[in-house]
């Protein structure tokens, strides 16, 4: 849209001149007292800057800390999969934007305060072009002459494009789905696991699509932990079984719950199941004692999944009161199950003339919002939010809320002052 | 396999972003290298003042609400890469050798990733958090002396 023109005759280059900046001024009618004392003249870039090589990406906040801290930053994203960038903590979806208007990079361009000895004059009255209008009048007035400066600034690039970020929920699906893989069943059954397929902490971060902070989050949400240098997750019925052997020495030594001994417990498990096994899932379902230092407790929600996993497989269900009854009885005295432990593992089903529970895993359901919002009313027509929304968090972001995706992928009624979501068609 | 964004000395360096509205162009489809582009100048309130042949801009100072970051692609040095190609076919190779049921998708995703393994890095070589914007129509300038400008 705007044009460019060049005094020159086209074999020599043009240097702009002091001279030819105070003809200019002049012919725009521009009062020099009125402008700061440097003009900075702006060139194209030069044939020998590689230009192509450079992005810009738009930051946020954490980012812009982040690379002021010199902390380094990663592309991640392998053949199929969109490109997400991380820093430590976080993880961002990056877009191509591109725009109609010109982005002239200019690298040490002055800004108006750095141009000026004097300080700028603030409060700029009415509308932005007054300043120009009065300079415009009172121009010519006496001929005093200004100092004025002259600095070449090349242009290092034009761009029309930018890189937009988004920060989205750290995808570690494909981590669970990668340990999954390999389940750990014993020593006893190594030889059937493909040693190919058994990966090393760092290959890991190195591919799966979240930041490391997240990804430390992710291993222990999969309750994965390192055997012989390379990270695993136990088979359920595997895990169940030491875990039971582990909590039935509370008893056994009439320990407090939260009295657990470690070494004790190490030991014991001594020739059951591998020391590092022992170990990794000891230090995953406990925490450090409040009241007695140096001791341990279970934590109770973990305790109650691992049972309630095992009782609940795959494609069965109970009737309530009887789920609840087998649940609370595995558990160690002292612990009691509770429904919201089941987040993400089964659901409870009030419509039937029984209420009762059944199995619904996480993990199992389609990674497709669509698929799985129609596997999701298949297994079961009204759901209220609290109920989907262990099943849909996965797919929200900072700003895409489980209402939002719920507006979007279901229909809403309201039956009896509670509000129920249904399939849309 | 995730390319490194090298972040050190980024930010030292204060460069800006002057945004015109459409494109720059030359009337003759000659090479626009190291051509030059205008004048800027500031008034005493701080207002950059654009002057591209005989157009003038008035623009404003603008602080960027989501800074820019000026990436630089480059390649990392040789003897590294020697390194990393030979790991990353032993991987392949060894994934290559995966067979029967076991073989998935997901192994052939990790295949693949091992196969296009980059050795691109990028570099933070500055950070922009300001820029001049000229949003408003370039206003002529008419030369009452009849000399070119």
């Amino acid at each position: 849209m705007e044009s460019m023109e060049v005094d020159e005759n086209a074999s020599q280059l043009y240097v702009r001149t002091p001279e030819d900046v105070k003809a200019i001024v002049k012919h725009a009618k521009l009062d020099e007292r009125q402008l700061t004392q440097l003009t900075q003249a702006l060139y194209f870039p030069s044939a020998d800057v590689d230009s192509d090589n450079l992005r810009l990406l738009e930051l946020d906040g954490h980012m812009l800390g982040q690379i002021r801290d010199g902390q380094t930053l990663y592309f991640k994203g392998g053949q199929n999969e969109k490109l997400v960038l991380c820093t430590d903590e976080r993880t961002y979806d990056v877009k191509g934007a591109e725009i109609s208007n010109s982005l002239l990079l200019v690298p040490d361009l002055k800004f108006a305060a750095a141009t000026s000895t004097s300080p700028l004059k603030s409060p700029r009255t009415g509308n932005a072009n007054t300043s120009l209008e009065r300079s415009l009048n009172d121009s010519a007035e006496d001929e005093l002459e200004v100092p004025r400066t002259l600095e070449q600034r090349p242009v290092l690039k034009v761009f029309h494009e930018y890189f937009e970020c988004r920060e989205i929920k750290p995808r570690f699906r494909k981590l669970g789905e990668l340990l999954q893989l390999t389940r750990y069943s014993g020593p006893e059954n190594e030889f059937c696991i493909e040693q190919k397929l058994l990966f090393t902490f760092s290959q890991l971060l190195d591919t799966v699509q979240c930041s490391r902070g997240q990804f430390l989050e992710g291993l222990n949400h999969y309750r994965a932990m390192e055997l012989d240098g390379r990270m695993r997750v136990m088979e359920y019925e595997y895990e169940y079984r030491i875990i039971n052997i582990m909590l039935g020495l509370i008893s056994e030594n009439s320990w407090a719950l939260d009295e657990v001994e470690r070494e004790e417990t190490i030991s014991a498990l001594k020739g059951i199941a591998p020391e590092e096994v022992v170990t990794g899932l000891f230090d995953i379902y406990t925490t450090p004692s409040e009241r007695s230092p140096g001791k341990f407790e279970y934590q109770e929600s973990m305790v109650s999944r691992i049972v309630a996993q095992n009782i609940l497989q795959p494609g069965l269900r109970f009737r309530n009161e009887e789920f609840m009854r087998t649940w609370q009885e595995a558990l160690p005295e002292g612990m009691s199950c509770d429904l919201k432990y089941l987040r993400g593992l089964g659901i409870c089903d009030k419509e039937g003339a029984q209420p009762c529970i059944r199995s619904l895993a996480e993990e199992l359901l389609p990674t497709n919002i669509n698929d799985r919002m129609r596997a999701l009313f298949k297994t079961k027509q009204r759901w209220t939010m609290e109920e989907m929304e262990p099943y849909i968090e996965c797919f929200t972001t900072p700003n895409l809320s489980v209402s939002t995706l719920l507006a979007k992928h279901a229909r809403s009624l309201t039956d009896g002052g509670v509000r129920y979501f249904v399939a849309k068609h | 396999m995730p390319i490194v964004v090298k972040t050190q000395n980024a930010g030292k360096g204060d460069w800006a972003i002057v945004e015109l509205q459409g494109d720059l162009e030359v009337r003759s489809n000659q090479d626009m290298h190291d051509q030059f582009i205008g004048d800027l100048y500031y008034n005493k309130y701080g207002q950059p003042i654009l002057i591209i042949g005989h157009h003038i801009l008035q623009g404003r100072e603008q602080k960027l609400d989501k800074p820019f970051a000026v990436l630089e692609k480059s390649k990392s040095n040789e003897g590294e890469r020697l390194l990393e190609t030979s790991m990353a076919s032993q991987d392949v190779s060894m994934l290559n050798a995966t067979t029967g049921a076991e073989r998935t998708v997901l192994d052939h995703t990790i295949a693949q990733e091992h196969k296009s393994r980059q050795r691109t890095e990028y570099t933070v070589r500055a950070v922009c958090t300001k820029k001049l914007i000229f949003k408003s129509r370039p206003k002529p300038i008419i030369a009452n002396v009849a000399k070119s400008v």
